[in-house]
């Protein structure tokens, strides 16, 4: 399914067996650290799960996962969840991504702000906004019925809607991100040399440029899958009560009964039945083949496993089917309308295309511009609508030191444990995406099972391995800690990015004579530029918004910000927060629009 | 085998053994910086932070470092909701991030059990004596109270309906008293709810699931369940649901309706057959703290200091006689003022230790089933 040419004999020639180890040491230092700070002391963890009270071998752990039905069950309701999400985030996600990646630079610039906007009001604030938007007496409901279209509120929220109305709120901006930094790459005079050879619309979109994308989809799904499962406070509160997600079983086990031996029993299960899907999922897109060049493709091409040829097959009908009912679909469209032959068919497509983004665009950035008002409102709690005006939230949180000083170390963490990630990602991804090598799926598994794994889990880990060396309640053991999580995120984005990177554009430098490092530098960086701009921003949004490891490793004194909302939230959510997230989003908002006034000046300047 | 995680003598070994653990300690800035004689004792508690800050400042940090000064420095910081997990990794690692932590009695009796707190050894102190034995423990000693309470709209009732304040079976009575709904997502409380409202008299209810199971609370739970629109699990979310006007009728602690109603929202405490809990002082186990650790404790129980918690958080004292030193408009918030508290009764914390594993799992079998 893949149209890059085959490119790079280098890799390909790699025979299966003689592994070139240096190659490989790009990859080490993510290995070292994940094996020290997540390998190591996680499996110490899980590993409880195999023994009693008394330290002797049991299995009766994983015989009580099965004895009742819940635990299958709840595994089950997780699952369905995580795969509705990611369906839902794919599918919408795509127009706005595609629209973004072939709009032009300012317009692209400017959209791409809100898209993100819902990675800059906290989880927190953001389920709080839903509930009084959604809710019975909430916003929507108040214009439904002001406007006649309902005598009575409807239920918005409380239900299997609303879990999805909140979760794929939560994770669209990273599918979109995902497959915009792989769309980005995408060469778009192969859409125009597929119509000069006499594709319609349709054809030439499902037969060139969606193949093309296909990386970008697959990994944003792959991604948004994983953190889905994660998920347990949006569908507490936005859901109908049946919505028991596995996390909230393990985090149950382990907090309140302090039974490790159990909930570890539970993670393991969690963590071996997602890399079952996972394992699936590879052999259908070849996710850690990512490269078209690299060896494993080769390996895939000479025996196709069943699970792939059959992909392979449906896939293809299916985008041919695709293709087809587009174009008589637009064949209809155009038999009910006139003929205007002065007007280009293209404007018809675009403008289904632009209307569809902004519909999804005003999903996502309905709750940040529904907490700004707020924020203003002199009610004691978050309600619509805001009552009178003042500048109370603002002077409290500016006024707060501990607040204040919460929101600057959040900051500085992020930044610092995303620069980190980064480091440590982007090399272990281009070894992961150019280098033939063997178990790469399992390394790949192990640099994707951070996300899987509960942050609570990691976290009582951490805690024991930094007891060791004194890390507890120090900022670069929240640093360490945080970049553990966030690592994975940086090394899919970028895989995701290389798999359609054209490696004879740096065969080219080379060949001019250019050094590796200075080919990287003005070559490959600058064309992977999106794709390294999102990954940093994942992971900066991991940190920001990160709970439960803060709380562990950072000793208390020092609170980040979500820790400091998240205490002050025990009677009731202080409206306060709202005035937070303004700052937050104003802030971060107003750093991009800085950083793009500077680029678009230095582009000026040099013409 | 080694179990470093999780088995405290086996973690102690290995920290003594881990000599190269020990030398990258001196590598890294520890928060464990060793004390010189006569110096100033550093006490860290855990408290839950958020408008408890507040309450204990005024209430016992101050007082106690003023009494102190120069000797013991008492500091609190946030923690986690129920922090078990964190104490046991902190005890098993010897990482003392605090020496003193409020908890719940539940949170308690499985940290007890699991040796991980230190006795509090202050029962023969008048102060603490002053303190009913219901509030206290050998390793734990109260500091409020929580009842879990019905709480409603008073602008849905009276006029929709005769107001709820007859007790649990009126949150059943879905013809009688017409509403939206909630109900915690938790077999605590929800389970006694379903069999006071199916006629277990109040307060025995754990007698009898002890001898008939849990069959009755889940055949009484089933009557509700069609008519449960929002299942809450914690954090601010009832007094938001009550605030807002979300839902008209459902239990919550009566701190959070209380910081609904002092929000200015038209909610009302129905106290009858409320269900009231503790939450105290506990010392973690092997603290390089102890005796000031237990000074501060002991400190805690006095009834004036227990006074002035009283105008920030709604959660009543344990110590009786601090009624005398709070105001009396306030007191008619407070939990165990003693005009509510004979209409509640007392969680069962020793069935809730037995039966929580079990009831946890029955109970999310029932909601996803």
């Amino acid at each position: 399914m893949n149209s890059t040419p085959k490119a790079s004999s280098r890799a390909g020639s790699g025979a299966r067996g003689r592994v070139d180890w240096r190659s490989l040491g790009p990859l080490a230092p993510v290995v070292v650290f994940l094996g020290i700070l997540f390998v190591f002391p996680v499996a110490q963890l899980l590993w409880l799960s195999l023994f009693n009270d008394q330290g002797a071998f049991t299995s009766v752990h994983y015989e009580r996962l099965f004895d009742s039905a819940v635990y299958v069950k709840v595994l089950g309701i997780t699952f369905r969840i995580a795969a509705w999400t990611t369906l839902l985030c794919v599918v919408a996600g795509y127009p706005v991504a595609y629209l973004l990646a072939t709009a032009r630079v300012h317009t692209r610039n400017m959209l791409i702000l809100w898209v993100l906007m819902p990675f800059w009001t906290s989880f927190l604030v953001r389920t709080f906004a839903w509930m009084v938007l959604l809710g019975r007496r909430g916003a929507i409901n108040e214009w439904l019925q002001a406007l006649g279209i309902t005598d009575a509120p409807v239920k918005l929220i409380y239900n299997f809607a609303g879990v999805m109305i909140g979760m794929v709120h939560a994770l669209m901006p990273l599918a979109i991100v995902t497959m915009l930094a792989v769309m980005r790459n995408i060469d778009q005079n192969l859409s125009l040399a597929a119509s000069s050879l006499g594709a319609r619309g349709g054809q030439s979109f499902w037969r060139v440029y969606f193949p093309l994308s296909l990386p970008g989809v697959a990994s944003s799904a792959l991604l948004v899958f994983i953190v889905a499962i994660g998920f347990f406070i949006t569908p507490a509160l936005l859901g109908s009560g049946r919505e028991i997600m596995i996390a909230q079983v393990i985090i149950e086990q382990m907090e309140e009964l302090l039974n490790w031996s159990f909930s570890g029993a539970v993670a393991v299960l969690l963590l071996g039945t997602t890399l079952v899907v996972f394992f699936v999922y590879d052999r259908l897109f070849g996710l850690s083949t990512m490269s078209a060049t690299g060896g494993i493709v080769d390996e895939a091409e000479r025996r196709p496993g069943l699970i792939s040829r059959f992909g392979a097959y449906v896939g293809g009908r299916l985008i041919t089917l695709m293709g087809w009912i587009c174009d008589r679909f637009s064949d209809a469209v155009e038999m009910l309308r006139a003929p205007r032959p002065e007007r280009p068919r293209a404007t018809l497509s675009r403008k289904v295309l632009w209307a569809t983004g902004m519909l999804v665009l005003a999903y996502l950035v309905a709750p940040s511009f529904f907490v700004i008002p707020m924020s203003f409102s002199e009610a004691a709690f978050i309600k619509w609508p805001p009552e009178g005006f003042t500048l109370q939230n603002y002077e409290m949180f500016l006024g707060d030191p501990i607040y204040v000083g919460a929101m600057i170390r959040s900051f500085v963490v992020a930044l610092t444990s995303a620069g980190l990630a980064m480091l440590l990602g982007v090399p272990a991804a281009f070894v992961m995406a150019r280098r033939p090598m063997r178990g790469k799926g399992v390394v790949f598994a192990c640099i994707l099972a951070p996300v899987i794994i509960p942050h609570i889990i990691i976290a009582v880990a951490l805690f024991y391995a930094f007891a060791q060396v004194g890390l507890v309640g120090t900022t670069i053991g929240l640093v360490l800690g945080h970049t553990v999580i966030s690592v994975p995120f940086v090394v899919v984005t970028i895989m995701a990015v290389l798999k359609n990177y054209d490696t004879r554009l740096d065969q080219a430098a080379w060949s001019l004579g250019a050094s590796k490092l200075r080919t990287l530098r003005h070559v490959t960086f600058p064309l992977i530029l999106p794709g390294l701009i999102a990954a940093f921003l994942f992971a900066f949004v991991i940190s920001l918004d990160e709970l439960t490891i803060a709380l562990f490793v950072s000793g208390g004194q020092t609170p980040t910000l979500p820790k400091q909302m998240w205490v002050d939230a025990i009677f009731k959510l202080n409206p306060m927060v709202t005035a937070v997230s303004t700052v937050v989003l104003v802030f971060v908002t107003s750093l991009i629009l800085v950083a793009e006034f500077a680029r678009r000046r230095s582009e000026k300047v040099m013409g | 085998m080694s179990r470093p995680i999780g088995s405290r003598a086996l973690s102690r070994r290995r920290m003594l053994t881990g000599a190269g653990a020990a030398a990258t300690a001196v590598a890294f800035p520890t928060i464990l910086t060793p004390r010189k004689a006569g110096a100033v004792t550093k006490l860290t508690v855990r408290d839950p932070g958020g408008p408890y800050v507040k309450a204990y400042a005024a209430a016992y940090y101050e007082p106690f470092n003023k009494k102190f000064a120069g000797k013991i420095e008492v500091t609190g910081v946030i923690g986690k909701h129920e922090p078990t997990s964190q104490i046991k990794a902190m005890v098993d690692t010897g990482t003392y991030t605090w020496d003193v932590a409020l908890l719940s009695e539940a949170a308690h009796n499985l940290l007890r059990d699991a040796d991980y707190l230190e006795t509090l050894a202050n029962r023969d102190h008048p102060d603490v004596q002053e303190i009913p034995d219901e509030f206290k423990t050998e390793y734990l000693q109260g500091v409020d109270v929580y009842g879990t309470v019905l709480a409603y709209r008073n602008d849905v009732y009276p006029s929709k309906a005769r107001a709820p304040d007859q007790g649990w079976k009126d949150l059943w009575d879905v013809e009688g008293i017409p509403g939206i709904r909630a109900l915690r997502k938790h077999p605590f409380d929800t389970i006694e709810q379903a069999l006071i409202a199916d006629g277990v008299e109040a307060g025995m209810e754990y007698d009898w699931v002890r001898e008939n199971g849990y069959d009755r609370a889940f055949s009484s739970l089933d009557n509700i369940k069609p008519h449960i629109d929002i299942w809450w699990t914690g954090g601010a979310q009832t007094s938001q649901l009550l605030s807002t006007g979300e839902v008209d009728i459902c239990p919550t602690w009566n701190g959070r309706a209380q910081a609904a109603i002092d929000g200015g929202a038209p909610v009302t405490i129905s106290w009858n057959e409320g269900i009231f809990n503790f939450e105290g002082w506990c010392i973690l186990k092997g603290t390089p703290n102890l005796e000031a650790a237990q000074e501060f404790v002991t400190f805690c129980a006095n009834a004036r200091t227990q006074a002035l918690q009283a105008p920030h958080i709604s959660y009543g004292p344990v110590n009786p006689n601090a009624y005398d030193h709070i105001d009396a408009e306030r007191a008619k918030v407070l939990s165990t003022n003693p005009e509510f508290l004979p209409l509640m009764h007392k969680a069962d914390n020793v069935f809730w230790g037995k039966e929580k594993d079990k009831a946890t799992e029955l109970f999310n079998a029932w909601l996803v089933g």
